[in-house]
């Protein structure tokens, strides 16, 4: 899958990846692998801790080094567990083990669209389970970046109503009702291109982010 | 003599006077009144709690408490929820349920918490308790719905069975159907937390339908909606309904039958599920709203307006579970409507971005401070705070007894001001004199943890993590905490002075926790030698402590009050730092 190597292109891919696992266990590989050999873990630690004063503390709010834990993938095949880590967004801070403290049941309900993992549950074109697909919203010139589950809505026009009524209140005063906006989309293949040309089936399944800019023309 | 009168009641009179008490804490003081009080209070003790299951032994349990009906078991730490306790550390049921298969017969229930629970376990428990009643299984793991089925098909008398936030491997439905055709007892169920997709839902409809006294019942995600209303028409009593996924097509037939049966449900108190919710299919349950006490929208992703609009239905609101797209507008909203709110959890719906993505600030929570008075449980994740809102959050609200906020990125300071939230959650333990739980979070020097130990004398619960300056802010807490049982301290530059200066407090504890600190593998020697009534655990994945300087800080520690000496199930990782052997005759002693 190319879109794997693309996402995790600051960190080693580990094998654990790409199939289904537990959040327990895989979460704590793959923290370590990105602790030990990225650049980006630097800068987002001192972003993150910035704070604090004791220099020997950097090796402790890290991850230690260790075996992962492989015992604990034969179980998987049955298990209907799934996995929920978004580490593909740049934006996103390093992860601390553990934090924020949220029960691990709880993290199981935010089912990326670009899952890591090929989880059967992760069924994107499957209306009977009604699984949820979160994409973030981005509008240019707009600080929150909020998030839109594609799959509540049938049609680009139905999405394109609700995001600008989420946008709406959002608008720079700069701007008057005669700025045109654009809908862009990023694919599966990290290229972003106007919404609007595939059929919406098509457009669900391959979706990962979606930004709003603005016409210059 | 006035001596004798002590003695002329009856033990029966008092047996009979005692089954009044049914606290843990009252049980236990009218057991130090006097010796013949304690015997007989101990023969009349028909529910035992042990909040570490390695703090005793079942059999030193079962033979101060020979006739005990129901046992409360809790294994893990609390960080083990966060992942913070490597899988395999401990918590067994099974010799437990092992030692009371033969001692105890008339077992009713059984209800644990983060404990690892084999299908073993489950069977040994089917075949041991014929009066097996309720089992409560909280955020436990280890099982399959193998165990269930065996559960299902042998306990006759099963009152309850309550999964909550396990970990199990679901096999599929098939387990359910092993409930025999004649067993008509269930009177709460809860599968939320399985999640197979080979659903069968006619094992389910049938056993809900024979089950004229189902209170509770939970699905799970699997559950579609359009499967909803036939499962609440064969269940019009109940009282406490978990959905399972609330989406489907928008189609009027699904609504009005859906409606139909919430509309029939008279009951309801409570609502949970919203797996995946649809915003145009919650109208099916406002006929309900205006009676629920209790709402866990924490699965919802609706967006303000929905969820304003739906909680604008329910007025007697007491308990309300949400994500934080509820915002602050609907937190404002929430305050005027809902008067009667006693407990609120906020969660967050994007936890790892670090841009917000939703409108929610310390406003939010402000406004339900001022606007619910007897709020007192909450749990609120955001993005910022200051000490301007936990000031006057704190003395709108002085009737908080559990307290628990999380800004979601470490060591963030107030955004007003810049500076630490020391002053915020000083006030917070000021006012708030009853409160018996604090989570802490932000920027935090010791001065927070003086306020904590000047004031929150009721203090019984206080979790720690990115806090602090060195080892004067857990000394203060340590010496000044008088109610303290557990304490958990994550990414804090605590070392061994507060430790060992305060090593009698923690045997007034039920347990301490402390990872990636400044505890040295010597202080955790020096503690587990002087100390023989406390096991001191070192938990290290990097190989054993003593491979390493004494001076090097350990990864994990977790040091807990126990009579019965270092656990015998511990896995490689895990080390309990020995007693001096010339005290260890002691304490054996002063167990007999």
């Amino acid at each position: 899958m190319p879109n794997m190597e693309l996402q995790l292109g600051l960190a080693l891919p580990t094998p654990n990846m790409i199939k289904g696992f537990d959040l327990n266990n895989h979460r704590l590989d793959h923290l370590k692998q990105r602790g030990c050999f990225s650049n980006k873990s630097k800068r987002s630690f001192e972003q993150a801790f910035g704070n604090f004063k004791q220099d020997g503390k950097t090796k402790t709010l890290l991850l230690w080094s260790g075996q992962p834990n492989e015992e604990e993938d034969h179980k998987d095949q049955k298990k209907t567990t799934f996995s929920t880590i978004d580490d593909n967004d740049d934006e996103e801070v390093e992860q601390v083990v553990g934090w924020p403290p949220i029960k691990t049941w709880r993290k199981k309900i935010f089912n990326q669209p670009n899952g890591v993992g090929g989880i059967e549950n992760n069924r994107v074109a499957d209306k009977e389970n009604g699984r949820s697909i979160y994409v973030k919203v981005k509008m240019e010139g707009v600080a929150i970046t909020r998030k839109v589950d594609i799959r509540l809505y049938l049609s680009y026009q139905t999405l394109s109503n609700s995001l600008i009524t989420m946008f709406s209140k959002d608008k720079k005063c700069g701007d008057d009702d005669s700025t045109r906006y654009i809908l862009t989309y990023q694919d599966k293949e990290g290229d972003w291109l106007i919404a609007g040309d595939i059929p919406w089936q098509s457009f669900m399944r391959c979706v990962q982010r979606l930004k709003i800019i603005r016409n210059r023309d | 003599m006035h001596k004798k009168m002590a003695f002329s009641f009856p033990d029966e009179v008092l047996e009979h006077v005692f089954s009044f008490i049914q606290s843990d804490k009252d049980r236990n003081s009218v057991s130090m009144v006097c010796k013949s009080w304690y015997e007989i209070e101990r023969y009349c003790r028909r529910k035992v709690f042990v909040g570490n299951c390695y703090a005793v032994s079942p059999r030193m349990v079962i033979r101060r408490f020979p006739e005990f009906r129901s046992i409360e078991l809790k294994g893990k730490p609390h960080f083990a929820d966060f992942n913070l306790v490597p899988d395999g550390w401990g918590g067994y049921v099974f010799p437990w349920i092992a030692e009371m298969a033969g001692a105890l017969p008339w077992l009713e229930e059984i209800k644990l918490k983060r404990m690892v629970v084999t299908d073993e376990s489950l069977e040994l428990i089917a075949k041991s308790f014929k009066n097996f009643k309720v089992l409560v299984l909280s955020s436990c793991e280890g099982f399959s719905t193998d165990g269930l089925a065996a559960i299902a098909a042998t306990c006759k008398n099963l009152k309850e069975l309550d999964l909550r936030d396990c970990e199990g491997d679901d096999l599929g439905w098939h387990w359910l159907s092993y409930f025999p055709d004649t067993y008509t007892s269930l009177v709460s169920l809860n599968i939320s937390c399985l999640g197979s997709d080979e659903v069968s839902f006619s094992a389910l409809e049938r056993l809900v339908g024979r089950c004229t006294n189902l209170r509770t019942l939970r699905l799970n995600r699997a559950v579609p909606l359009d499967k909803i209303a036939n499962i609440l028409r064969h269940a019009p009593q109940l009282v406490e309904f978990g959905t399972g996924s609330y989406t489907a097509d928008l189609r009027p037939d699904i609504y009005s039958d859906l409606a139909g049966a919430f509309s029939s449900c008279k009951e309801l108190k409570s609502l949970s599920g919203f797996w995946d919710v649809v915003p145009a299919y919650l109208p099916a349950i406002y006929p309900v709203c205006s009676k629920l006490t209790s709402l866990n929208l924490s699965y919802a992703t609706l967006q303000s307006s929905d969820l304003i609009k739906l909680v604008s239905h329910c007025p007697n609101l007491q308990r309300l579970l949400v994500l934080d797209y509820i915002e602050d507008s609907g937190l404002e909203a929430l305050a005027s409507i809902c008067n009667d709110l006693q407990e609120l959890r906020v969660f967050p719906s994007d936890p790892f971005g670090v841009e917000p993505n939703v409108s929610l600030t310390e406003q939010g929570l402000v406004a339900v401070s001022s606007g619910c008075p007897k709020l007192q449980s909450v749990l609120y994740f955001c993005r910022q705070m200051s000490n301007e809102a936990l000031v006057t959050i704190a003395k709108n609200r002085p009737n908080f007894t559990r307290f628990r906020l999380c800004i979601i990125e470490p060591t963030t300071a107030d955004y007003l001001t810049l500076e630490p939230l020391d002053v915020g959650f000083g006030a917070i333990v000021q006012y708030c004199k009853d409160l018996q739980r604090l989570s802490l979070s932000g920027l935090l020097t010791d001065r927070v943890f003086e306020y904590i130990g000047t004031y929150a004398k009721k203090l019984e619960m206080l979790s720690i993590a990115f806090a602090g300056d060195g080892d004067l802010g857990l000394h203060h807490v340590l010496s000044g905490c008088e109610s303290l049982r557990k304490l958990e301290i994550r990414d804090c530059p605590f070392g061994d002075k507060a430790l060992l200066a305060n090593a009698e407090k923690l045997e007034t504890m039920r347990s301490l926790w402390m990872s990636s600190c400044a505890v040295s593998f010597g202080a955790c020697k020096l503690l587990g030698q002087k100390m023989p009534r406390l096991n001191v655990e070192v938990i290290d994945e990097r190989g054993p402590p003593d491979s390493r300087p004494e001076s090097c800080p350990v990864d994990k520690l977790y040091i807990y009050r126990t009579l019965v000496g270092p656990r015998f199930d511990m896995p490689p990782f895990v080390w309990t730092m020995e007693d001096d052997p010339s005290l260890q005759q002691l304490s054996r002693a002063n167990l007999m």
